[in-house]
């Protein structure tokens, strides 16, 4: 399943998905961003009611209700509550220019965020901006190994480490090497009460095709599989030689129809054989994105970037299917 | 009733501020609300020649709204989570505001009126609460289901109440007595739309997996279901006309509306004929009463009508703006319908 609209995505709502493990910060990010005079009228939806401690008639509540949409594929979910409170939203969109969905600390973001490119109205109305993740440098190490802590990581966008005034130069970039572990893709912030720059977090666009990628610059270089310490991890794949469009296209629909609820995200820029475009692909799940972007620039480094971040990855098996599509 | 009376009986358009979500007529055909979503409510008299504003602007939808079978009260529901009710002394006579009911179940889209009586059925969360205008109390009887109720209808003697959620149809006979347990049927997906139709007994449910399921006898025995619609199916009308077997029915998926006829009582005896003629969503559609007539309103700015046999006999505009809801008089001979950017139009249709 594509997750591309015939709608421009400048005529969709812009969303912004708020996700972080209890007392991370995010009431307090939220209501820098309801307070903040960044000029945008901005709706929220909450699944914990009264913690934002701004009166607004655009704070919304919302029980997380998940909706299986695939004959029970546990991955292939989207939240049935924001199809229809957005779905009644949607009638004021003159009222709004942004909405933000606050999750709760216990929250997969991978529902949320399916469900903007699987609903019929919401994928043709909205657009996911980010997902923002707010990381607890003091405390993100106790829970470590919750599946929820990790789901948070691995599906951000925007990785907020917070609380930076509670731990030391040297804890902080421990952390910070963990993390990068699991998602070496999102932008990384480091923050004391979740005061950053609006728009770092607002107005990313980080599910549009042509910023498929944006790689923590070292990342490549190391080049090796990052499962450090924990089941979730990620792989990237470099690749030289130009690649085959219909053999990478059967390897990855193969790969997320056995593999896809341990396929958080992959992100990609492909250089195809006999092409003068870079071809860029995204997935979460699996849902599947692929389009031809720009042309490579003269001077440009014509190769395939390709990362994965997933659960329990076979990196060896990984190398071996993904080197077998090139041209 | 207002202060500075309008003769709108000559007044064709009028405005709210924001966008209409919800239109209804008095059984009688002399009250029309219109709801919008800021919470507006209007009241229009054509008998006494005026209206009120029930409501202002306050920036919290309302969502759904309705008149009960005797018209003796008014309801709306919607963001703000709470039940509005006012008693209605007939035309010329102000309407009397009760105090509002809080539900504490969130935004409220889903309510509706028993087609006899003076029950009120309001979708609350994962339950189906009743309020009985008799007694100007909610009844003890609650109808509970797995999941956030999507959809609720009555059949048209209001002895059956159909409710769904993700998953699950619900079927409910809240005044038998004794009652019997509700009856459940598993269902793929979540049921967004429901109609049982006014003759002949049929229960429509439309899905959020782009399928239509169809009971022949108010909910019981096998359902036809039809798949492959272009998106999730959310609008459905019963026609009150009689077709060669069970009455037309029309429903709306995407920009796409679809005339079901049935032809034989096989599982292949439905046929399916498409209105394609929309550009944007559909947002409302409703047969005329008494006539084979369909009107279907669309975000493209254009509601269009329908004969019997799916030919396209008129397009109407607005100034424009797309449209969300549509309206028949129980006449069958004036049609509201509603604008996304708050304006309203009556037209008479011949
Ligand atoms: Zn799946
Ligand atoms: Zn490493």
């Amino acid at each position: 399943m594509a997750f591309s609209t015939a709608v421009p995505a400048g005529e969709r709502l812009p969303v912004t998905v708020l996700t972080g493990y209890l007392g991370a910060g995010k009431t307090t990010l939220l209501n820098r961003i309801l307070t903040h005079e960044h000029g945008l009228k901005v709706a929220v939806i909450v699944n914990e009611f009264g913690e934002v401690g701004i009166d607004n008639q655009l704070v919304i509540d919302a029980d997380e209700e998940i909706f299986e949409m695939n004959n029970g594929c546990i991955c292939c979910t989207v939240r049935g509550d924001l199809i229809r409170i957005i779905g009644n939203l949607m009638k004021r969109r003159d009222r709004f220019d942004h909405l933000v969905i606050e999750t709760t600390g216990l929250a997969d973001p991978a529902p949320v965020i399916q469900t903007f490119f699987v609903d019929d109205d919401l994928r043709d109305e909205l657009r996911l901006d980010a997902v923002v993740t707010l990381v607890d440098l003091r405390h993100v190490l106790q829970h470590w190994q919750a599946d929820e802590v990790q789901e948070q990581l691995a599906f951000a966008d925007v990785l907020l480490l917070n609380k930076a005034d509670l731990v030391d130069e040297a804890e902080r970039a421990a952390i910070e090497q963990r993390v990068r572990a699991i998602n070496p893709m999102a932008r990384l912030l480091t923050s004391t009460n979740a005061d950053v720059p609006m728009q770092q977090i607002l107005g990313v666009e980080a599910f549009e095709l042509e910023r498929a990628l944006s790689l923590d610059p070292g990342f490549l270089v190391d080049d090796h599989d990052h499962e450090h310490d924990a089941t979730v991890g990620s792989l990237a794949l470099v690749e030289e030689r130009p690649m085959d469009l219909d053999k990478l296209g059967s390897w990855l629909s193969e790969l997320v129809a056995q593999r896809g609820p341990d396929l958080f995200r992959m992100k990609g820029i492909i250089q195809l054989a006999g092409e003068d475009c870079r071809y860029v692909f995204q997935s979460v799940h699996m849902l599947l994105d692929g389009d031809f972007d720009r042309p490579w620039k003269p001077g440009e480094r014509r190769r395939t970037e390709f990362v994965i971040i997933g659960r329990d990855l076979d990196a060896a098996g990984l190398r071996a299917g993904f080197a077998a599509c090139g041209a | 009733m207002a202060a500075e009376p309008v003769l709108v009986n000559e007044q064709l358009s009028g405005a709210l501020q924001q966008p209409i979500t919800a239109l209804a007529w008095s059984p009688d055909g002399e009250l029309v609300a219109i709801a919008s979503g800021g919470g507006e409510l209007l009241l229009l008299d054509f008998r006494a020649g005026c209206e009120e504003l029930l409501r202002g602007d306050r920036d919290q939808s309302l969502d759904a709204i309705g008149f009960s079978s005797d018209g003796q009260f008014l309801m709306a529901v919607g963001q703000a989570g709470e039940l509005l009710l006012w008693e209605l002394g007939g035309s010329g006579v102000r309407p009397l505001a009760l105090e509002p009911l809080a539900l504490g179940a969130g935004w409220l889209d889903a309510a509706a009126w028993r087609p006899l009586g003076l029950l009120l059925a309001v979708a609350a969360g994962r339950e189906v609460r009743l309020w009985d205008g008799a007694s100007r109390q909610w009844c003890p009887q609650v109808l509970d289901l797995p999941g956030t109720v999507q959809a609720l209808a009555w059949s048209a003697d209001g002895a059956l109440m159909a409710a769904s959620c993700n998953g699950e149809l619900a079927l409910w006979q809240p005044l038998a007595s004794p009652a019997p347990p509700p009856f459940r049927l598993a269902t793929a997906s979540a049921g967004l739309g429901l109609a049982f139709s006014p003759r002949a007994g049929l229960l429509a449910a439309g899905q959020m997996d782009r399928s239509l399921l169809l009971w022949p006898e108010l909910g019981q025995g096998t359902p036809w279901q039809f798949s492959g619609f272009p998106a999730k199916v959310r609008l459905l009308a019963w026609s009150d006309q009689l077709g060669s077997l069970a009455p037309p029915l029309a429903v709306a998926s995407g920009d796409t509306v679809v005339l079901w006829s049935q032809h034989d009582t096989g599982s292949r005896g439905w046929r399916p004929q498409p209105l394609l003629w929309h550009g944007a969503r559909v947002n409302a559609l409703a047969f005329a009463p008494g006539r084979p007539l369909l009107a279907t309103a669309s975000g493209d700015g254009t509601v269009a009508l329908w004969d019997g046999n799916g030919a396209l006999r008129q397009s109407l505009e607005g100034d424009g703006q797309g449209f969300n809801a549509l309206a028949w008089r129980p006449d069958g001979q004036h049609l509201l319908a509603g604008g996304d950017q708050g304006r309203w139009w009556l037209w008479p249709v011949a």
